[in-house]
């Protein structure tokens, strides 16, 4: 059995002003990858693909042991699915949309469809268009949610709330993945809400993967070390310098495979170890892609 | 093809327009009546008329522009995640667009023609007329439904839909002016004469042209949203 949820290989996409290239993508069974990037940057391309919405150029996508986008309608039985962009039908209700979605999905768990409306604290006698952002955000969840899907895809569902719905949104989130033992691929350019729920991080920048791994392979690996250098002393030689900042004397190295046993190897050049600063996920984001930019002009 | 699920597709279309298709039955089975009563008023008759050709016609633009209004209204993403191709999602939107129009249509043109044979003043035979020009109506709401779901554009919705109203005036005066039509139109029995046959065999194969087209062109896209 393939334990891998999806599975891009060499997919590559153009557009007339973007392109994505060479995407190699892998999310195994049970985790749940935040994908983060830039606005424009291609996570909703990818999605789109990896949904079977657009076809790729070049390269091969499996999502739960099917083709894409050949055999789109059989993956999309397990899949649920929601973005930033997605609307329900403003004059139906709450209660006419789940009892479309039951019709389409056998799988659909009424009991659990009726706990995350008390948790969502929707009514479902109200009509879509009477509902808030964060409302209708939280009714698109419940409807992807309770189909019971293998996999959930959400393309920047926080995208647009305003700061106590994305709260509200991201906490039922989380108490929801608490409950759940499935895979779940995550977008957004928010690193905050990524760094809340996920297990896996892939970054993505101008239609590249940068970087992809274990979310705690990322915040234990990147750490930024203050030093004080004495006069005519040089910066230490270290392995995974990303960027040097700060002063010639008082100088501020990024890390990108930060070990212990580097203070003791600063210490030995010469140099006085200040600080080791642990990095969020955002500053890992924004050197990462800076980093790469700045290689891939030189 | 998953016929289940285009079903369910085409319901929802038919649950989102119902309350407009009532309404817009209600008007056109009213205004037959009115005409009826109207009892040859010159006047009253084209009035109907217009008010009749309005309801098809304005109904056809809004029950086709289904797919226009499904990307406008970005609630495309939500369908699209069901478990249905790109091409069982065209023909829900195409079957099911002609089905509920086909259903108001179907009712309005059986009510005018039912006006006319039950009206004593009205010459019988009208009714190839209004026959062919109800036929134009249709093969003109099809062609509304295969630009608005190629293209998910309004803007060419809206010339098409333009582009269709001048044609069915077109057709109206060409037609009316063959002997085979024009020339039985005053009787008081309906002539089905072979020109009027012909051109309703035209315009049925070009309704199902215009669907060939429309299949051909959905089953080469690469990009649905």
């Amino acid at each position: 059995m393939n334990d891998l949820a999806v599975e891009f290989t060499g997919v590559t996409k153009q557009y007339k002003h973007f392109s994505l290239q060479n995407v190699n993508l892998e999310l195994a069974t049970g985790s749940i990858m935040g994908f983060v990037g830039a606005n424009g940057a291609g996570k909703s391309t990818t999605i789109r693909i990896l949904m079977g919405l657009i076809h790729q150029d070049s390269g091969a996508v499996k999502v739960l042991g099917h083709d894409m986008p050949a055999d789109q309608a059989a993956a999309k039985r397990d899949i649920g699915f929601v973005s930033e962009d997605m609307r329900l039908y403003g004059p139906a209700t709450v209660a006419w949309h789940m009892d479309f979605i039951r019709s389409i999905y056998p799988q659909w768990d009424k009991l659990y469809a009726e706990d995350l409306l008390r948790r969502f604290d929707i009514r479902k006698e109200q009509r879509v268009k009477g509902l808030s952002h964060g409302q209708r955000v939280k009714a698109a969840l419940l409807l992807a949610l309770a189909r019971r899907p293998r996999l959930l895809v959400l393309d920047e569902p926080t995208t647009g709330l305003d700061p106590v719905a994305r709260r509200e949104v991201l906490a039922e989130l989380t108490a929801v993945l608490a409950d759940e033992n499935r895979t779940i691929l995550f977008s957004s350019h928010n690193t905050l809400d990524v760094e809340q729920i996920s297990d896996q991080i892939t970054f993505i920048d101008r239609g590249r993967i940068i970087d992809s791994a274990n979310k705690e392979i990322f915040l234990d690996g990147w750490r930024r070390l203050r030093l004080m250098l004495p006069p005519n002393t040089a910066i230490p030689q270290l392995p995974g310098i990303v960027e040097v900042g700060g002063s010639s004397r008082l100088p501020v190295l990024t890390i990108s495979h930060f070990e212990p046993a580097m203070v003791a190897a600063c210490q030995q050049a010469g140099a006085s170890v200040q600080a080791v600063d642990p990095m969020t996920l955002e500053e890992i984001f924004v050197v990462n892609v800076q980093n790469r930019r700045e290689k891939a002009i030189a | 093809m998953n016929t289940y699920i285009v079903k369910r597709l085409i319901f929802k279309d038919w649950y989102l327009n119902r309350g407009m298709l009532l309404g817009a039955l209600i008007l056109g089975l009213g205004t037959t009546e009115a005409i009826a009563v109207a009892r040859a008023t010159t006047i009253a008759v084209i009035m109907g008329v217009i008010v009749l050709a309005t309801i098809i016609i304005g109904m056809g633009a809004v029950i086709m522009s289904s797919p226009v209004n499904e990307r406008k209204l970005q609630t495309l993403p939500f369908v699209m995640s069901l478990p249905i191709s790109y091409i069982e999602y065209t023909t829900s939107k195409i079957v099911g667009s002609l089905l509920i129009f086909g259903a108001l249509w179907l009712a309005l043109v059986l009510g005018v023609v039912a006006t006319i044979l039950t009206t004593s003043w009205f010459p019988h035979g009208m009714i190839p007329f209004v026959v062919i020009m109800s036929v134009e109506m249709l093969a003109s709401t099809c062609l509304i439904a295969a630009v608005s779901v190629t293209t998910e554009s309004q803007g060419w919705m809206i010339g098409i839909t333009q582009v269709g109203s001048l044609a069915l005036n077109a057709v109206g005066f060409s037609i009316v002016r063959l002997p085979g039509i024009g020339g039985t139109m005053r009787g008081a029995t309906v002539q089905w004469s072979s020109t009027s046959i012909t051109i309703l065999l035209v315009e049925f194969a070009v309704i199902v042209l215009i669907i060939a087209i429309a299949f051909i062109v959905q089953s080469r896209k690469r990009d649905f949203i």
